[in-house]
C-alpha cells in the first residue's frame, strides 16, 4: 500500500451564483466516477446562489476503487489552506478571495481563473471611483501559484455561446492537474445532455487557453477614439505632454458651443500655464488637470446638450450593437427624461430664471415641477422634439445657467492661480475639486454644495492653520464630499481641519503648518 | 420549483445491491423507504429543502409503497404530524432547518416526547450553521437535551448516514424515544454513493389500515400523567437507549498507536479531523490514525462506560465539539471525576468557543493539543513545519493584496420584483425622513445589506409585524414591517395580522406577494393557486386579508415605482385608523424566467412576432455619480470604464443579464436621477408593417439629421 498517493487531489471552485458552478461539480464527479476513480463534492449553496459567492469543493482519489481491495479514502468537507492543487475562480476578485483564504499555495496549487470583473456591490455604488485594483490580485497569484492560468474566460464563453463554466472545465482539463484525460471530460458533458454542443465548444476553448494552443484577445479599449485632427493654437502654445487632453477639450467644445467656446478655453487656460512653467516641475500637470476639468465643466450637461447627445446617429447604431439587435429586427429606443425647474431655468434668460426661481424657493416647490416624460428618439415626431431643443445652441450663451457656470469657472481659476503662484501641488488639487461638480438634479446640486464648502473652508480663506499639507487636506476632504450622499464624511474630515486651526494671527502652534495669505 | 428532480427520483426505486450516486439529503430520503416509513412531513429551507422537494416529484413511488407525504404549514405542524407515532406503530419522518425550524417545532416536539413513541419517530434536521448558513448561529443541541431526544450526528459518507437513518428508527423504538439526525450543510450536500437495499412498505398504510383507535391516559400530556412521563423518560426510555446504543455499537473507536491521547469527537467532525492528522503525518488517506478517535456518531445520551473506557490510562484527551455551549466536553469532565479518572480533557481551550470548525480552525486546535500534550513518539518540530507550510500562503497574500478583496455579500436577483419596493421606501425616506421597519425572514432580508440597508429588526419567519407591536406606539410616526408570503402562510396571517387588526394597531404592513418561497427554492404555497401535487386551489392573500378585517388594503404591481411611492405616502399619511396593508405583487422572476423561457423559445422557433426589451444607459450622458445603482443594486446594473478620453470615473452600464424588468426606467423617473437610461424594445421576427414603418422612420431620421448639420454626424 506504499505505493499508493498519500492524499487525494482536491479541487475548489470558486464562482458566483448563477455561474453553473453546480453543473461544473456535477461534470466531474460524473467523469471522475465513469472513469472509476473514488470522488466527493461538496458545496454551500444557501443564500449564496442568490447572487452571491460560493464554492464548491472536490476530491478525487487518483487510483481506480478497484485497485483499492475495499478501502476507501476519507475525504474532506471542508477545504484546507495549504492543501489545495487546483484552484478555479470564476472572476477575478473571487481569485483574489481564494488566496485571501489561504487556497493558493506555491508548493501545489495550480490557479484557472478568469481575468473579468464583474463588480462588488461595494465597488458600485461608490460616488465616483470605487473599484478594486484587479492588478494586484494578478500580481498576487503570479507569485503565489505554482502555475497561473489566468485568462478572460467570460469573454471566451460568450464567444463561443456558452456559460462559462464549461470555458473553465475545459481549462481545468488543461491545466494536466485531473486524473483523467479530456475525453472523459468530454463524455461526461455529453451524459449531461444540456447543451452539449455549445458546452464542447466552450470546453475546447478552454483547453486550448491552458495548454497555449490559443490566447484570446483582451477586451478591446473602450475608450472612444480622440479627435486626432491637431489644434495649431494648441501646438503653437501648450507643450507636448498637454495635447492629446488640450486637442480632445478643444473639439468637444467646438462641437458643444462654436469655435469661439473653444477659444475661450485656451486664453483661460494660458496664466495657468504660465504659472505651471514658473513654478511646476516642468510634467505640466496642472496645465493638463486643469485643463481636463476645464473643458469638461465648460461642456455642462443642459438639455440642450443631453438633446444632442441622445440624437446623434452615430448614438442608434451603438444601441443596436449593445442590445445584440440582428439587422433586420426594428429597435425602439424610449428616453427617460424629467425635465424640472432647474431644467427649464437652464435654458431662460437670468432675469427671468432668477425671479422664477426665488417664487419656487420661497414656496418650497423647486422639485415639484418635474414632468416625467417617455420620450421615443427613435419614432420621427419624439426626434423632431429633442432636435428642436438641441437646436436652442446658439441662445446657450444668454442663458441663466451658461451665466452661472461661468461665474463658479472663474471662482474655480482663480483659486488654482492664486496657489499655483506658492504651492504647486494644492493648486493641483484645487484643479481636482471641478470633479465634485457633475451630474442632473440633486447630484448637481450636492456636488455644488460641497464643492462650495470645501472652497469657503479650505481653499479661498487667506490663511488656515493646518495639522497636514494644504494639498493633502483638499484631498481627503474632497474624498470626503464622494464617501457618502448625505455629506456625513464631508462634515467629519472638514471639523477635524477646523479643529486642528487656529486663528490667522495666532502663531502656528507645535506640528500646525502655517500657510501664509497674500 | 426551483428545481426539477425527476431525475433523482428514479434513483429512490434503486433495489438491493444497486449503488445510488448522489447528494447526501436524497440519500436520507433514500433510507427513509428503506426503513419503512409510514409518513414523511417537513417544512423546506436550505439545507434540507431537496428532501421535501424529491418527495413532491415522487408521488408515483409514494403511492406504490403507500406511503403518506405531505409537507406542512411551517415547522410545528410538521413536529405535531408525529402524533401519529404516539398511540401507533407507524414509522414517521419529518425534516426542516435547524435551529430556527426546531424553534417554531418545540412545542409540539416537548409533547412528543413526553408522550413518548410506539413507532419509530425521527427528525432530519438541517444544522444551518457557518460558512453558507442563513441564520442566527445556535446548536440543536440543547433541544434534545431538555426533551430527552437523541441526537445522532453520522460521520458524513453515504453508508454511514444511511445506516444511521435505519438504526435511528430502530433506536427510537427500542426506547419509545423520538430521534433526531442533524446534519450540517455540507453533508446534506456531500455527493457520494452508498449500496442500497429494498424498499420497504410501510406495516400500516393507506393499504394496511388501522382496525380502531387507541386510547391510553398514560399518553396525554395532562397530570398526573406528565409526572409519569417525565419519571419515565428517565428511569426506562434513557437506559434503554444507553443499552442500544452500545450493543449495536454506534459510537466507533478508532485505535491508534500514539495511545497516551486520544481524540473524542462528533461524528460529523470525522473527516475534518482525519484530513487534519493527515496534514501532519498523523493519519494515511484512508483513515488510519495514529491517534486513538472516539466518534461520537450519537451525540446525545452519551455513553459513560465507552467514555471512560476510552479515556482510562490516556494523559489528554481532545474534545472536537462544534458550537456552543459546550456540553459534551463538559458532560465528559463530570464522568471522568465520578470516576476519578485522572485524563487531561482539552477542548474550546484550544478550539474556538464559537463559531465553524472548518479544515483551518481544527487543524490549528489539533497542532496545539499535540503541542501541549507531547504524544509519546511524535516529532514536535515536523509538526510545527508542517503547520507553518500550509498556512505561510495565507499571510503572504494578505501581504501582496493590502487591501482584503470587497465582499460579495447574496443579494436580490436580476430583475427581482422585491427590490423596487425597497428603491421606492428609499425615495420616500428621503421626503418623510427616517422610519423604523421591522423586517422579517425571506429574499426580502437582502434589503437590510447594500445597496439599501433597509430593516432595524429581524425577529423570526412571519414575525416582522409582531415584533413591530412593541416599538410602534414609541415613534411618533408609523413603522413599517415586512412579511413575505412565505411568512404570511408560515404563521404571519395569525400571529401579525389577525392580533394587529384585534388590537387595532396603526401600523403599516408590506407583504412581499412573489408567489412562492423563493428563498428556500420556491415551493408553492396557499396562494401559489397549486398545491405541491399541482392540484388547483383557490387561496388568495388578500381574501385572507379582508376575512380577518383588514380595511385599508391597497394591491400595488411592485415594478411600478411611482405607484408605490404614493401608496406608502398615503399609507403614512391617511386619517384611516388600524393597520395599513400594502401587498406587493410580483412574481418571482427566478420561476417567470423559468416557466417563460422555454415559451419565448417556441413563439420564435414558430416565427411569430416577439418584443423583447432591455435597458440601457448612454455612457457619454451618464457622469458617473451611480446614484441609480445605490437605489437598485440589480446584479445587471454595473459600471463600465469611462469611454470618454477626459473623464476618469466608471459609467454606470447594464449588461447581458438585463431581463427588462423596467426597474432602471421606474427609478430615474420616481427619484428624478439623470437623463441618461433609455428602454430599448427589440422587435423579433417584425411583421411586414414593422418592417414598412422602421424603414420610414429611419429614412425621415435620417433625412433630419443631416439637415441638422455636421454635428449629428460628426459624433
Amino acid at each position: 500500500m506504499t505505493a499508493l498517493p498519500n492524499r487525494p487531489i482536491t479541487i475548489l471552485v470558486a464562482a458566483l451564483g448563477g455561474e453553473g458552478g453546480g453543473v461544473l461539480a456535477d461534470w466531474l464527479v460524473d467523469a471522475a466516477t465513469a472513469e472509476g476513480y473514488p470522488v466527493q463534492s461538496t458545496s454551500i449553496p444557501g443564500v449564496a446562489q442568490r447572487t452571491g459567492a460560493t464554492t464548491y469543493y472536490l476530491e478525487i482519489y487518483p487510483v481506480r476503487t478497484a485497485l483499492l481491495d475495499g478501502r476507501r479514502p476519507v475525504f474532506a468537507l471542508t477545504p484546507n489552506p495549504g492543501n489545495i492543487d487546483l484552484m478555479v475562480a470564476s472572476e477575478l476578485i473571487e481569485a483574489g478571495r481564494a488566496m485571501q483564504n489561504g487556497f493558493v499555495s506555491p508548493d501545489r496549487t495550480t490557479l484557472v481563473a478568469s481575468t473579468h470583473r464583474i463588480y462588488a456591490i461595494a465597488e458600485k455604488t461608490a460616488m465616483a471611483d470605487g473599484r478594486y485594483d484587479g492588478a494586484k490580485v494578478v500580481k498576487a497569484a503570479q507569485e503565489l501559484a505554482r502555475r497561473a492560468i489566468l485568462f478572460d474566460f467570460a469573454r471566451l464563453a460568450q464567444q463561443s455561446g456558452t456559460v462559462i463554466n464549461a470555458v473553465l472545465f475545459g481549462a481545468m482539463s488543461g491545466s494536466g492537474v485531473l486524473p483523467f484525460p479530456r475525453a472523459a471530460c468530454e463524455a461526461a458533458i455529453r451524459r449531461s445532455g444540456k447543451a452539449v454542443e455549445s458546452s464542447l465548444r466552450g470546453f475546447a476553448a478552454g483547453y486550448a487557453c491552458a495548454v497555449g494552443e490559443l490566447v484570446p484577445l483582451d477586451e478591446p479599449a473602450v475608450t472612444r477614439p480622440r479627435a486626432e485632427r491637431p489644434v495649431d493654437a494648441v501646438r503653437r502654445t501648450f507643450p507636448p505632454q498637454t495635447h492629446a487632453i488640450l486637442e480632445e477639450a478643444v473639439a468637444r467644445l467646438t462641437d458643444y458651443q462654436d469655435e469661439a467656446y473653444a477659444r475661450t478655453f485656451l486664453t483661460r487656460l494660458e496664466p495657468i500655464l504660465a504659472l505651471d512653467r514658473q513654478h511646476g516641475r516642468g510634467d505640466f500637470t496642472l496645465t493638463g488637470e486643469t485643463g481636463r476639468h476645464l473643458a469638461l465643466w465648460m461642456s455642462y450637461e443642459d438639455v440642450i446638450r443631453v438633446a444632442d447627445l441622445k440624437t446623434r446617429a452615430s448614438r442608434f447604431d451603438r444601441i443596436r450593437s449593445e442590445v445584440s439587435a440582428k439587422p433586420d429586427e426594428p429597435v425602439t429606443v424610449v428616453e427617460f427624461l424629467k425635465p424640472g425647474l432647474d431644467e427649464a431655468c437652464a435654458v431662460l434668460p437670468p432675469w427671468l430664471a432668477r425671479r422664477l426661481l426665488a417664487w419656487a424657493r420661497a414656496r418650497g416647490l423647486e422639485s415639484r415641477f418635474n414632468i416625467g416624460m417617455h420620450v421615443k428618439t427613435s419614432t420621427v415626431t419624439g426626434f423632431l422634439l429633442l432636435r428642436m431643443l438641441a437646436a436652442l445652441r446658439p441662445w446657450r450663451r444668454r442663458t441663466w445657467r451658461f451665466l452661472e457656470e461661468q461665474t463658479r469657472i472663474e471662482r474655480w481659476l482663480a483659486a488654482i492661480r492664486r496657489h499655483a503662484a506658492r504651492d504647486i501641488d494644492a493648486a493641483i488639487e484645487v484643479a481636482h475639486c471641478a470633479r465634485l461638480i457633475k451630474g442632473y438634479g440633486d447630484t448637481h446640486r450636492r456636488g455644488v454644495r460641497n464643492f462650495t464648502r470645501i472652497f469657503e473652508t479650505l481653499v479661498e480663506p487667506s490663511a488656515v492653520a493646518l495639522t497636514e499639507p494644504l494639498a493633502a487636506a483638499i484631498r481627503r476632504a474632497r474624498d470626503g464630499a464622494l464617501a457618502d450622499p448625505e455629506g456625513e464624511t464631508l462634515d467629519r474630515v472638514l471639523a477635524q481641519l477646523v479643529q486642528a486651526s487656529v486663528p490667522a494671527d495666532a502663531p502656528a502652534r507645535g506640528g500646525a503648518m502655517q500657510v501664509a495669505g497674500e | 420549483m426551483e428545481r426539477s428532480f425527476k431525475k433523482e427520483v428514479q434513483k429512490l426505486r434503486l433495489g438491493a445491491g444497486e449503488i445510488f450516486h448522489g447528494e447526501g439529503i436524497l440519500a436520507v430520503t433514500k433510507a427513509l423507504l428503506q426503513s419503512g416509513v409510514s409518513y414523511i412531513g417537513g417544512y423546506q429551507g436550505a439545507p434540507v429543502s431537496h428532501l421535501v422537494d424529491v418527495l413532491a416529484d415522487a408521488r408515483e413511488i409514494l403511492d406504490e409503497l403507500g406511503v403518506h407525504f405531505q409537507p406542512a404549514a411551517n415547522e410545528a405542524g410538521a413536529a405535531a404530524m408525529l402524533g401519529a407515532s404516539i398511540n401507533y406503530p407507524l414509522r414517521g419522518a419529518v425534516t426542516w432547518k435547524s435551529t430556527v425550524g426546531t424553534n417554531v417545532a418545540s412545542d409540539a416536539l416537548s409533547n412528543l416526547a413526553s408522550a413518548g413513541v410506539r413507532g419509530g419517530a425521527l427528525i432530519v434536521i438541517g444544522e444551518d450553521y457557518g460558512e453558507g448558513a442563513s441564520i442566527i448561529q445556535e446548536r440543536s443541541h440543547a433541544f434534545a437535551m431538555k426533551s430527552q431526544i437523541w441526537l445522532l450526528d453520522p460521520r458524513p459518507n453515504l453508508p454511514t448516514i444511511v445506516d444511521m437513518v435505519e438504526k435511528g428508527f430502530a433506536l427510537s423504538e427500542a426506547s419509545n424515544t423520538p430521534v433526531m439526525l442533524e446534519l450540517r450543510i455540507r453533508a446534506c450536500h456531500v455527493h457520494g454513493s452508498f449500496v442500497c437495499k429494498d424498499n420497504k412498505a410501510p406495516a400500516i398504510s393507506r393499504k394496511q389500515v388501522l382496525e380502531k383507535p387507541d386510547f391510553d391516559y398514560g399518553r396525554i400530556c395532562l397530570p398526573p400523567a406528565t409526572y409519569a412521563q417525565e419519571k419515565h423518560k428517565v428511569e426506562v426510555r434513557w437506559p434503554a437507549a444507553v443499552e442500544f446504543i452500545r450493543r449495536h455499537r454506534l459510537n466507533e473507536v478508532f485505535a491508534g498507536r500514539h495511545d497516551d491521547v486520544g481524540i473524542i469527537l462528533q461524528g460529523g467532525m470525522y473527516n475534518t479531523v482525519v484530513r487534519a492528522l493527515q496534514q501532519l503525518g498523523l493519519a494515511d488517506v484512508f483513515g488510519e490514525s495514529a491517534v486513538p478517535l472516539y466518534v461520537l456518531n450519537v451525540t446525545y445520551p452519551l455513553i459513560p462506560e465507552e467514555i471512560v473506557a476510552f479515556c482510562a490510562g490516556k494523559r489528554a484527551v481532545l474534545v472536537v465539539e462544534e458550537g456552543q455551549p459546550n456540553f459534551i466536553e463538559q458532560a465528559i469532565n463530570a464522568m471522568l471525576r465520578k470516576t476519578d479518572v485522572q485524563t487531561t480533557v482539552v477542548g474550546k481551550d484550544v478550539l474556538p468557543m464559537a463559531g465553524e470548525y472548518t479544515g483551518e480552525v481544527v487543524l490549528t486546535g489539533v497542532v496545539k493539543f499535540i503541542e501541549g500534550a507531547v504524544p509519546r513518539g511524535v516529532d514536535l518540530a515536523a509538526i510545527g513545519a508542517a503547520y507553518e507550510r500550509l498556512t505561510r500562503p495565507k499571510r503572504r497574500a494578505a501581504e501582496c493584496l493590502g487591501v482584503p478583496v470587497p465582499a460579495r455579500p447574496p443579494g436580490f436577483c436580476v430583475g427581482c420584483p422585491e427590490r423596487p419596493v425597497f428603491s421606492a421606501m428609499k425615495i420616500v425616506e428621503r421626503e418623510v425622513g427616517g422610519f423604523h421597519v421591522s423586517a422579517d425572514i425571506g429574499c426580502h432580508t437582502f434589503s437590510t445589506l447594500p445597496p439599501f440597508n433597509i430593516g432595524n429588526t429581524v425577529l423570526g419567519y412571519g414575525l416582522g409585524l409582531a415584533s413591530s407591536t412593541g416599538v410602534e406606539p414609541a415613534f411618533g410616526k408609523r413603522v413599517v414591517s415586512i412579511m413575505g408570503d412565505g411568512g404570511f402562510w408560515h404563521n404571519g396571517l395569525s400571529t401579525g395580522v389577525a392580533n394587529a387588526v384585534f388590537a387595532k394597531n396603526d401600523s403599516v404592513l408590506i407583504v412581499m406577494k412573489n408567489g412562492y418561497t423563493s428563498a428556500t427554492g420556491t415551493q408553492n404555497i396557499p396562494s401559489s393557486g397549486r398545491n405541491v401535487h399541482n392540484e388547483k386551489v383557490d387561496m388568495s392573500i388578500e381574501n385572507a386579508l379582508k376575512g380577518v378585517g383588514v380595511r385599508w388594503l391597497r394591491t400595488v404591481r411592485t415594478y411600478s415605482v411611482g405607484t408605490m411611492v404614493k401608496t406608502l405616502r398615503e399609507a403614512f399619511t391617511t386619517k384611516e385608523p388600524g393597520l395599513k396593508v400594502i401587498v406587493a405583487d410580483g412574481e418571482c422572476q427566478l420561476e417567470r424566467q423559468r416557466r417563460i423561457r422555454p415559451q419565448i423559445a417556441k413563439q420564435l422557433a414558430a416565427g411569430e412576432r416577439v418584443v423583447r426589451t432591455r435597458f440601457g444607459v448612454d455612457d457619454d450622458v451618464c457622469t458617473g455619480d451611480h446614484s441609480c445603482i445605490r437605489l437598485s443594486g440589480c446584479p445587471s446594473l454595473t459600471v463600465k470604464p469611462n469611454p470618454d478620453p477626459l473623464r476618469t470615473d466608471p459609467v454606470a452600464h447594464v449588461n447581458q443579464g438585463c431581463v427588462g424588468c423596467g426597474l432602471c426606467g421606474e427609478v430615474a423617473h420616481a427619484a428624478v436621477l439623470c437623463p441618461s437610461f433609455f428602454r430599448a424594445e427589440i422587435v423579433q421576427n417584425p411583421t411586414r408593417f414593422d418592417r414598412w414603418l422602421d424603414r420610414l422612420r429611419r429614412r425621415v431620421i435620417a433625412a433630419l439629421s443631416r439637415r441638422a448639420g455636421p454635428r449629428t454626424a460628426a459624433a
